[in-house]
């Protein structure tokens, strides 16, 4: 029994104050390396493709816990193109909230770190470079400072839980306002709420002014998922991160808050970063998807080819496992075996290999490296390297 | 010992046609006391709902949040004292008797519940709670009961070792297991789910499903299946009640229910839900405004004020419920030739008047 414990997840005090003086270090070195007046040189960047409103390059995203360095975002790249919505996919624990925390630089520090990689965003204000290229910033390197100009303008999110999002303490009006004033200081408190009962009637509800008027409490929950995107909406962003916004609610209200997505994307022309676990939203809404895993992106591609020729075993079985008003009842269920694996000390190494049925020899080597399928679909297995 | 085994069998003998009849059951929560503490005004969380189930079916519950489902599973239990009408499990019924004649028949009637983060006790060991049940009703010796609960570990897919673990070293899906193992342990008839997958990760979602299917056929047990989650219910369940504030708004065989969904509610509901298929873009009906609060429900149909067939007669007159086609019941004026020919009887009289 005791040899068992020891090999699951057993530390001992020796270890554990090696691992707490590790992590000390560790943050220390983070922290200083963010610093107030930096040369606005040093995170500006050249986009790739301008037609990108957000790269994310080999990100790597740490937690430094007590008992170990968990790297919750480990290598994870992707773009958002404009007037897209790119749909994120996983289990929980993957990877996929702390992808878009990165990008909002919203990661709770000092535990929290982005340890590496860029992440760019394509910015109006920059202009071009000497290569006739178009700069971007850089979010993985900004100061906070400079943050503050970007989050809740240009890149704005919305989040699961819109119970404890909203300030029960506030009304709605005071909440959508502090929007106006934070971005535009010299608005007049007349045209900052009519821009905000303009943003309220824009998401659907039916008597703004009496919302404008009332606290959170007094909404329902597909009400209150409305005041969040409004709030969202505000500021005119380029980018809406939308975190599960649909989890929380019944299925008929999400319906219309899809909807509504869909109808505020087209209409405001921005993109939407979706993220969920729901396979059914995603192909509902995203253009392109990524499916991540153990925090990597194991598979991307539009929408059409993820749904109609998933290569990845994850992929596959995640279909599958999922029952739909179609399928047969009288034949069991597909389901992957096993359990996520814990996220200390992974191996170099497939993290789905234990679960999955097309292992095979090749897969106890390095992690698989990234494989073109087309011009749009990558997967990262050995099934499908070049022979 | 021997006495509860003759009783076991003198109760099988009578073997009533359904396990589980629930006769225009009623529950009223008070909202409101007038001065001296008595109740005036009710939220009719379930509100005439009647069903029956036969040894070895599931039924299905489906419906928005504050439908009452979870309320029905619980005054099923006795959890909540019924406000009127009748549950009657296996010939007796269960609404008129003493708390202490009712722990006869708790061991029959388990239930599961929601949150496996909530719902276990985080200082007892996993071993303990599968077998606190099983040692306060005797179910086994004490000598044989260690196995015993590695048995049913087992037959949940939970390993030997993990008798002496605590829930928090646990999974989402492995907490559920531990759920369902506690649940089976007292050798339980009828099992009510409430919401046991809806916390849990897709892909072991379907693990859980398969279990409790496997279960199912293995111990000839019975669920009642509480999911807002329809592709779910479809799946496991073979005949359907649709609530909407308290009510039953449809009821029949799966299948035909989700061929033929008669009540515009039930109609919306399945039409609400995403298809895992990017390129089949479906024409959806989609509800206008939230769900009224069931403290103060709208008059004559409930539905109406979300309705798109809505007419005169449901905003004055609750739809009766009648049976469309064999075991296919519908509460909608539109099935209702009937109480429409009256409606518009008595509104040309008046006219005349």
């Amino acid at each position: 029994m005791s040899e068992q414990k020891k090999s699951s997840n057993y530390i001992s005090i020796k270890e554990s104050r090696k691992i707490i003086k590790e992590n000390l270090r560790q943050m220390k070195y983070y922290e200083s390396l963010k610093r107030k007046n930096l040369d606005p040189k040093s995170f500006t960047c050249a986009m790739h493709d301008e037609n990108n409103i957000i790269e994310i390059d080999d990100l790597h995203t740490c937690f430094f816990t007590d008992t170990g360095t968990v790297k919750s975002v480990n290598g994870v790249s992707f773009d958002i193109p404009k007037n897209k919505i790119v749909g994120v996919v996983g289990e929980s624990g993957c990877g996929k909230s702390v992808t878009s925390l990165s990008i909002m630089q919203l990661v709770q520090a000092p535990q929290g770190q982005v340890v590496g990689g860029e992440i760019r965003f394509n910015s109006d204000e920059l202009g071009i470079d000497e290569n006739g290229k178009k700069l971007g910033y850089n979010i993985a390197k900004m100061p906070t400072k400079e943050m503050y100009k970007i989050r809740g303008k240009d890149i704005t999110m919305i989040f699961q839980e819109p119970m404890t999002s909203l300030n029960p303490v506030f009304t709605i009006g005071y909440q959508l306002d502090e929007v106006s004033f934070v971005h535009t200081p010299d608005i007049a408190k007349e045209d900052a709420k009519k821009k905000s009962i303009e943003m309220l009637e824009k998401v659907g509800i039916a008597m703004p002014e009496h919302v404008y008027k009332s606290y959170p409490h007094e909404l329902s929950g597909g009400m209150r998922q409305r005041v969040m995107i409004a709030m969202a909406l505000a500021g005119n962003p380029k980018l809406i991160i939308a975190d599960e916004p649909t989890t929380a609610l019944d299925v008929t209200i999400q319906a219309q808050i899809l909807e509504l997505l869909k109808d505020l994307q087209k209409s405001q022309g921005c993109s939407i970063m979706l993220i969920t676990h729901d396979l059914g939203v995603i192909a509902e809404m995203a253009d392109e998807v990524v499916v991540m895993y153990a925090g990597r992106v194991i598979e991307k591609g539009t929408a059409h080819e993820i749904f109609h020729d998933p290569k990845h075993p994850y992929t596959i079985g995640l279909q599958k496992s999922k029952p739909l008003l179609t399928s047969p009842s009288d034949e069991p269920l597909f389901s992957i075996p096993g359990q996520v694996p814990n996220p200390i000390n992974l191996p170099n190494a497939c993290y789905f290999k234990n679960r999955c049925d097309k292992c095979f020899n090749k897969c106890d080597g390095e992690y698989p490296p990234v494989i073109k399928i087309s011009e749009t679909h990558y997967v990262s297995c050995y099934l499908y390297g070049e022979q | 010992m021997i006495e509860t085994i003759n009783a076991n069998t003198a109760e099988e003998k009578e073997e009533p046609a359904h396990l589980l009849e629930v006769k225009n059951l009623k529950k009223y929560f008070p909202i409101k006391t007038d001065f001296f503490g008595r109740p005036v005004e009710y939220l009719r969380a379930v509100d005439d709902v009647s069903f029956t189930l036969d040894r070895g079916t599931t039924i299905g519950i489906v419906g928005e949040s504050g439908c009452g489902k979870t309320t029905l599973g619980r005054t099923i239990l006795k959890l909540y004292e019924p406000d009127g009408g009748e549950v009657i499990y296996n010939g007796v019924n269960l609404t008129g008797i003493y708390k202490k004649e009712m722990r006869k028949y708790r061991t029959e009637i388990q239930l599961i519940f929601q949150d496996p983060y909530s719902s276990l006790p985080p200082r007892m060991t996993v071993g303990n709670i599968i077998a606190e049940a099983v040692k306060t009703h005797k179910i086994v010796p004490k000598s044989s009961l260690r196995s015993y609960v590695y048995d049913i570990m087992k037959k949940c897919g939970l390993q030997e070792q993990y008798y002496d673990r605590y829930p928090h070293e646990f999974s989402g899906g492995q907490r559920q297991r531990i759920c369902i193992a506690r649940a089976l342990a007292v050798k339980p008839k009828l099992v009510v789910c409430d919401e046991p997958v809806s916390a849990l990760d897709v892909s072991i979602q379907a693990q859980i499903i398969n279990l409790l299917k496997e279960l199912q056929n293995t111990m000839g047990l019975t669920y009642v299946f509480i999911s807002h989650d329809l592709s779910v219910v479809k799946y496991i369940t073979d005949s359907i009640l649709v609530m909407y504030l308290g009510n039953m708004m449809e009821k029949g065989d799966t299948d035909e229910i989700f061929d033929n969904p008669l009540h515009p509610y039930t109609q919306a509901l399945f039409s609400a839900v995403p298809q895992s298929d990017p390129d089949t873009k479906m024409k959806r009906i989609i509800l206008n405004g939230d769900i009224p609060s069931p403290a103060n429900p709208p008059k004559g149909c409930k539905f109406h004020t979300r309705c798109s067939k809505c007419m005169g007669i449901c905003e004055n007159v609750v739809p009766r419920y009648i049976e469309v086609k064999k075991n296919h019941f519908v509460a909608c004026h539109l099935y209702d030739s009937e109480a429409m020919n009256n409606y518009f009887v008595g509104d040309a009289e008046n006219g005349e008047k």
